[in-house]
């Protein structure tokens, strides 16, 4: 095991590395630049490629073409890109095509801050693309090491689900400097609890059958199997159709082969919530070692909360809020996007939230929101009071 | 069907969706005579498609592997395509105008600029046809179409000192060609050179849609008054930008993008090979 100290960027490239990624095709954009400035070394090291792309349309275009072709692909980027995912997402889910994509999220909209951190495209990367009809597999990384692990989970869950599987950083996870562990054999690797399995092609002749099947090859061109894929609903040869039995069949499998295997991607982290605690905290990403911080503090101070870090974001882990509790978000955003979703799988608990623009809360700020709470009064004595749910 | 059309198209495919008269299917037949006259197999080629009367009309015909982008992305989808298939692996794109020339256009400017080995032949029907006749970017000038009730009025690809081929000489292209959908050998055998290059190669047929470019803007549905009209674009000593033939050929000049980035990558791999890029599985 080797012991490294090096930013949330670094740890992505690594955990790539190791997964088996061999095409990285990205656009420069900050705070996602230094994952393709690192890929673009690392890569050619390994026997990879490095494309840098036109735009962010053709990056994610460019990693699915190599996906077809055989190659595990990533790309990474932050929020003014994301959005430009938007066409290639869809091909990607529709044609089930294995690839990890990067979001290192900041502040916005439009192009904000590009060095200050956010949390904007949470219900974004739910659905990334038009149409709907689909499941997405987002996981969060809070720090460097889950950087690392995280990506190398990615690529494991996007071969299994051959789909998209995105990473949904922010900007103080990618850039923040943090040792960490990186495995040397496989042994290490599996230790930390990870897996890396290889890349396989679909044989055919079904491409996309009508059930929740996991672990089916994805389609594969080049190899005179007859495969076919487009962003056209599919009939289970692979034709386009117009028919619209073929295409609840095709969504029916685009949901129900997430939803149904929920055990291999749902992750969180709870603290102290072994007691029943009147008062829960729930982030995900940086914000979250704020609110572990003030979830001990309070503690200390007699207080009976606690905390969700939710790791992975989508599907959405609704069974997390069935207890009844006083719920409080604690979100990199003024808009409160978290929050709804809490909201919504909270039933008739009572959900707030605090948010912040393009910067942390202290963990001083959530103490006292969590001892109002627990007093049965919101205080909100500071901006985001207006943002009271 | 014929027995030469089974040996290339699925039978599912066979007869096309296309209207009854579309040149479309003079353009498709050139290319699959090129692939017999170069002695490919099935496996030999893929082919990829994108959107509207083109792409919709040749998406899993072939009988081999198949794939069609959203519109104006499959350059990009083949770019990384290019770069995991091997060399002699052959990939031709039929596309139509308005992804080619109009939403793709970055794209396909970037692959002529790499020098992708792909094969690009644009099946031109002057607009966008498949949404019902709408003015395209080589839409002659004062035609009246869907969209341009009055005559188009806006400087196209193929007007007055601009030719998409030049503008696509400049980016790098290699093999530039230009043809009606209704010539015979000469248009092959620019369709042979273009799938045989190892480098970015377009080759540009315009045909004629009789439903709606020849309906609106020819005023005309007989396929045989349409069919004349088009005809006489490429009638000698007429438009020179309507010239069948080579427009460019620098076959062979420049190194081919996936080939050079593989060499690269392997000489790089050889000189700063770590072990911490070991996978494991
Ligand atoms: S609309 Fe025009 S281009 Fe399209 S298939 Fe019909 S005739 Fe051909």
């Amino acid at each position: 095991m080797k012991r490294l100290f090096d930013t949330g960027n670094a740890a992505i490239t690594e955990g790539a590395v190791m997964a088996g990624c061999r095409l990285f095709s990205g656009y420069p954009i900050t705070p996602a630049t230094e994952i393709a400035e690192n890929m673009s070394r690392r890569m050619p090291q390994v026997g990879g490629y490095y494309i840098q792309a036109e735009d962010e349309t053709a990056s994610f275009h460019i990693c699915i073409g190599g996906a077809l072709g055989g190659l595990k692909a990533m790309t990474a980027t932050s929020g003014p890109g994301y959005v430009l995912f938007s066409d290639p997402y869809g091909w990607a889910i529709g044609s089930e095509v294995p690839v990890v994509v990067v979001n290192s999220q900041r502040v916005g909209p439009v192009s904000g801050i590009t060095g200050a951190p956010g949390q904007g495209e949470f219900y974004l990367s739910r659905y990334p693309t038009h149409g709907g009809n689909f499941e997405t597999i987002v996981l969060a990384p809070a720090g460097v090491q889950e950087a690392f692990s995280m990506t190398v989970e990615a690529f494991y869950l996007a071969e299994r689900f051959r789909t998209p599987v995105t990473l949904l950083a922010d900007q103080i996870v990618t850039d923040g400097l943090e040792s960490f562990d990186l495995p040397e054999n496989e042994e290490e690797l599996r230790a930390m609890g990870l897996r890396v399995i290889p890349g396989k092609a679909h044989a055919g002749p079904c491409f996309y059958p009508a059930t929740s099947e996991i672990d089916i090859p994805p389609v594969r061109l080049g190899r005179n199997t007859g495969g076919a894929c487009s962003d056209w609903t599919p009939t289970e040869e692979g034709y386009d159709t117009e028919e619209v039995e073929a295409q609840v069949k095709h969504a029916y499998r685009l949901t129900r082969k997430v939803l149904d295997h929920r055990d291999l991607i749902d992750r969180y982290e709870g603290t102290c919530l072994e007691d029943d605690p009147d008062v829960v905290l729930v982030s995900y990403g940086s914000p979250s070692r704020v609110m572990a911080s003030a979830v001990k503090k309070a503690r200390s101070l007699g207080l009976k909360v606690g905390g969700i870090r939710l790791k992975s974001l989508w599907p959405f882990q609704d069974r997390l809020f069935a207890r009844r509790a006083v719920y409080l978000t604690v979100e990199l955003n003024l808009d409160g996007q978290l929050v709804r979703e809490v909201q919504r799988a909270a039933g008739g608990s009572a959900v707030h939230f605090i948010g912040r623009c393009g910067e942390l809360p202290t963990a001083a700020e959530l103490v006292e929101a969590v001892i109002g709470l627990s007093e049965g009064c919101f205080p909100a004595p500071k901006l985001w009071e207006r943002w009271a749910w | 069907m014929d027995r030469w059309a089974r040996r290339w198209l699925r039978e599912r495919k066979i007869p096309s969706t296309a209207c009854v008269g579309c040149g479309l299917g003079q353009v498709h037949k050139k290319v699959l005579m090129a692939v017999e006259q170069l002695k490919l197999g099935v496996g030999d080629v893929v082919w990829g498609t994108g959107i509207g009367c083109a792409g919709r009309q040749t998406f899993n015909t072939w009988k081999g592997d198949n794939f069609a982008g959203t519109h104006g992305r499959v350059y990009a989808i083949a770019t990384g395509l290019r770069t995991a298939l091997p060399d002699d692996k052959k990939i031709i794109l039929t596309v139509g105008d308005g992804d080619a020339f109009g939403i793709g256009l970055s794209h396909l400017l970037h692959c002529a600029r790499r020098n992708l080995g792909v094969a690009v032949i644009v099946a031109d029907n002057f607009g966008y046809q498949s949404t019902g006749g709408q003015y395209g970017f080589t839409t002659p000038l004062g035609c009246v179409t869907d969209s341009s009730p009055y005559g188009t009025r806006e400087q196209g690809w193929l007007q007055n000192d601009i030719d998409i081929l030049t503008l696509l000489k400049d980016a790098g292209a290699t093999f530039l060609a230009r043809h009606s959908s209704f010539e015979g050998q000469n248009a092959v055998d620019s369709v042979v050179k273009a799938i045989d290059n190892r480098g970015f190669s377009l080759v540009h047929f315009i045909y004629p849609c009789v439903t709606h470019f020849g309906a609106i803007s020819l005023g005309s549905r007989d396929k045989e008054a349409v069919y004349r009209w088009f005809e006489r674009l490429f009638q000698d000593g007429g438009d020179p930008r309507f010239r069948s033939g080579v427009y460019h050929d620098a076959r062979g000049s420049r190194p081919e993008f996936a080939a050079s980035l593989r060499e690269w990558t392997e000489r790089v791999s050889k000189e700063n090979s770590t072990t911490t890029g070991k996978r494991f599985d």
